[in-house]
């Protein structure tokens, strides 16, 4: 195969010779220190985030890392809080992979992967404590919140997870809880625009109030995925460079410098202290950038809502 | 940890009904009655399909992607003309009350039906082509909106069409037509007819009719329809022209 | 076919502390068999995991487990021995008491071995929990394992056997066994403190792995004339 290779490399078109040798393709461009869509090894794609493209969810964001792009949105409902914590509500994470985003998808047969980036992206928020759960009670021991989060992958280009991520933590950062109140049969109406009547006579209801409120965030998780190949270290991968070179490890840290999950599934590379750490401090660069990307379109939320 | 959920019930709070109201011949979202919401449309929003498509329709936001022609799967028996395969699935957070997210059969076979008459199949023997849509966010006259974005992601991905195919409905209030219903008229019409056609060969390639309709009535919608779907058609041409001349 | 039972590890551990309360897989392997997944190269063989989780439905969780678990194991397979063949392991979950994923990889190997599949290498698999003192223990329990704030599952190789004199040759100024195959965290942790977990899991892999490698040998030699082609 080796051989062949170089005979017809000298004849060959670049697309055919990047499709009958994808892995002789990529290493020639990695020893350049560069990668075929002109990036340096290090960099990863740009980065951008819609703030609210729904308006009839509860909150929502799009997120574009090159390609990929994700579409999260929260859903609140009401639930009767279990016994074991009568004052927390709940947060349900769905990761779901259409056939529109890829050919590999069909429908009636999903993507291997949503099971896993949906219990990876659970992990994490969960690890992270992005959410306090108590502050999603309404009235302890009657009705709490139910947070459906769900994040739908709508084109798919590498690098999955770590938009699913942001795109999930744009969503719950933007999320607000709106105003509900107990009636008499303990269902949960909304108090919208009947705050006066129902905030008098109402003594056992706590949480509600007459206005939206925003949840107290935690420290922000934000990942970053790594290839690694030979003796080269990749960023934020895209789709090609995944199905070629299959050792990936994901990197994900908090705004306040934790370690909230270092992923790598197996995968030929075996990952040593050095290239760790450097992950590490890679992940740790992206975070401080794609703090600044969510700060920015955070503040461009609340300039449309106000 | 509290990733314990699905078996869990919960219901929604916050839905309020809302009816709609034409007080002065003017709706709810300021529209006249026989005026369309705002369209906006763009081809190639998704990379990893052959031909892409997002459309929004007021609150109504839907993306298609089309793939193929490619191997059709192994179980289907020889064919000398290409096969259509459609499919279409929401969000679960696309709709006031959450819903499954799961595949809507009625409007896949629907969108089927709708666009096999304009697609050239004999030009891809054996293949299939795959149409999956994606319903974002439904404000209201979904199917309408599917079809015709459906067709630009075909001409998109370079599937030969007799041409575009472009589609409206209209909702009927007693003696009011309403062209391009939003969710909540909807939600209380008496009937509704969607065309869906070719409009510059002046073919129609489906027409469902629901409810009581009188034969004037009939008439009526069918032209408010048509001319509606002539002016989506020249929207849609316009925008392939400009993703076009983008290229260049 | 091969039955894990923490029990059996416990005697060789550097810091073995617990009796009560046992993790039990069991690893069934089957093939090569002719033919190759849908998907996957022909010119090569495949391996693929099926889990059975203890009682119900597969869920996420272990769908997630099946994923990491099959990419661990064809890290160590030798896919070019045996081209359009699958293998087939299958992972039964007896009884769980924390370090679930550790304990599966480690008798899939075992079976994977049992079974005479040729591999690179084995694969070591640890649980390494944190208190919150920031104190290390290994091999938590299921209760453990949720009262910590933060546990990493780490799969390294085990040391190679050379016949040929000398150190054998270090990568990126580490010997090979030091390399990471797999790494799960669950919780919020300091870096330092994931570093640490790996110090700590690479000498009780050590340990671990030549246990392994005394019992697999022990176990090959008896078993050798009753076994079933």
């Amino acid at each position: 195969m080796e051989g062949k290779s170089e005979e017809l490399e000298g004849e060959m078109e670049v697309e055919a010779y990047r499709r009958l040798f994808p892995l002789q393709f990529y290493e020639r461009h990695l020893s350049d220190s560069v990668r075929p869509d002109a990036r340096p090894l290090n960099k990863a794609r740009p980065t951008s985030i819609v703030p609210a493209p729904l308006p009839s969810a509860d909150a929502s964001a799009m997120v574009k890392i090159g390609n990929t792009t994700m579409l999260s949105g929260i859903k609140l409902e009401i639930m009767f809080p279990s016994s074991d914590s009568p004052d927390e509500g709940c947060i349900a994470i769905d990761f779901h992979m259409p056939p529109i985003c890829s050919p590999m998808v069909r429908p009636g047969r999903p993507a291997e992967a949503a099971p896993v980036i949906s219990q990876q992206l659970n992990n994490v928020i969960m690890s992270s404590k992005l959410i306090d759960l108590k502050e999603l009670s309404i009235a302890s021991g009657k009705a709490a919140w139910m947070v459906y989060l769900e994040i739908y992958c709508l084109d798919a280009d590498g690098a999955l997870f770590d938009a699913a991520l942001l795109s999930a933590v744009a969503a719950i950062a933007h999320l607000e809880i709106p105003p509900v109140c107990l009636n008499e049969e303990g269902r949960v109406v909304s108090s919208q625009g009947q705050a006066e009547t129902n905030t008098d006579n109402n003594g056992n209801t706590n949480n509600s109030n007459t206005e939206k409120r925003k949840l107290t965030l935690g420290s922000i998780p934000f990942s970053l995925t790594c290839l690694l190949h030979k003796q080269y270290l990749l960023v934020d991968p895209t789709d090609e460079e995944e199905s070629i070179m299959p050792s990936l490890l994901t990197v994900v840290l908090d705004t306040s410098g934790h370690l909230i999950s270092l992923y790598k599934p197996g995968g030929p590379v075996l990952a040593y202290t050095s290239t760790t750490k450097n992950c590490v401090a890679l992940a740790t660069r992206r975070v401080k950038e794609l703090e600044k990307i969510l700060k920015e379109a955070l503040s461009e939320m609340d300039v449309i809502e106000n | 940890m509290a990733s314990k959920s699905g078996t869990i019930s919960t219901y929604s709070p916050l839905f309020s009904r809302k009816n709609p109201n034409f007080t002065n011949g003017v709706r709810s979202d300021g529209r006249h009655f026989h005026e369309c919401r705002l369209a906006f449309l763009r081809t190639g929003a998704v990379n990893a399909a052959s031909g892409s498509a997002y459309a929004e329709f007021g609150n109504t936001k839907v993306i298609v992607s089309v793939f193929g022609p490619r191997e059709s799967k192994k179980a289907m028996m020889y064919s000398d003309t290409g096969r259509l395969n459609c499919s279409v699935s929401f969000t679960t957070f696309s709709t006031p009350i959450r819903g499954q997210g799961s595949e809507h059969k009625e409007f896949s076979s629907m969108l089927h039906k709708a666009l096999e008459g304009a697609i050239m199949l004999e030009t891809f023997p054996k293949t299939t082509v795959d149409v999956f849509a994606l319903v974002l966010e439904s404000g209201g006259s979904e199917l309408p909106v599917i079809i015709s974005c459906a067709s630009l992601a075909l001409a998109d991905a370079g599937i030969a069409m007799f041409d575009l195919v472009t589609s409206v409905s209209v909702s009927c209030f007693k003696d009011d037509l309403v062209i391009d219903p939003v969710f909540e008229e909807e939600s209380c019409q008496d009937g509704s007819l969607m065309i869906v056609c070719m409009p510059l060969r002046n073919e129609v390639t489906q027409l469902t009719v629901t409810g009581e309709w009188s034969t004037p009535k009939v008439h009526e919608a069918m032209d408010l329809c048509l001319g509606a779907c002539s002016k989506l058609g020249d929207i849609m041409r316009l925008c392939l022209k400009e993703a076009a001349s983008t290229l260049q | 076919m091969a039955s894990y039972f923490r029990r059996k590890k416990i005697t060789f551990w550097p810091c073995g502390f617990r009796i009560s309360g046992d993790t039990i897989v069991l690893a069934a392997v089957y093939g090569p068999k002719a033919g190759s997944k849908k998907n996957e190269s022909p010119e090569k063989a495949s391996i693929e995991v099926l889990w059975k989780p203890k009682s119900g439905q597969i869920g996420k969780a272990e769908r997630e487990y099946e994923m990491i678990l099959t990419r661990t194991l064809q890290s160590i397979f030798l896919s070019t021995i045996h081209p359009n063949t699958t293998t087939s392991v299958i992972i039964q979950v007896m009884h769980d008491d924390g370090a679930l994923l550790p304990c599966a990889i480690n008798a899939a190997c075992a079976a994977l071995v049992d079974a005479g599949i040729p591999l690179k290498s084995l694969a070591v698999a640890i649980c390494c929990g944190i208190t919150e003192s920031g104190s290390i223990i290994l091999d938590p329990t299921k209760q453990e394992e949720q009262e910590m704030p933060a546990f990493a599952y780490l799969v390294f190789p085990n040391s190679s056997l050379a016949v040929l004199p000398g150190t054998p040759p270090l990568i990126e100024g580490e010997p090979v066994e030091h390399g990471i195959i797999t790494s799960v965290t669950h919780g919020a942790m300091s870096v330092d403190d994931y570093f640490d977990c790996l110090d700590r899991g690479r000498v009780a892999s050590a340990k671990l792995s030549e246990f392994l490698r005394k019992n697999l040998a022990q176990s090959q030699i008896p078993n050798h004339s009753s076994k079933a082609s």
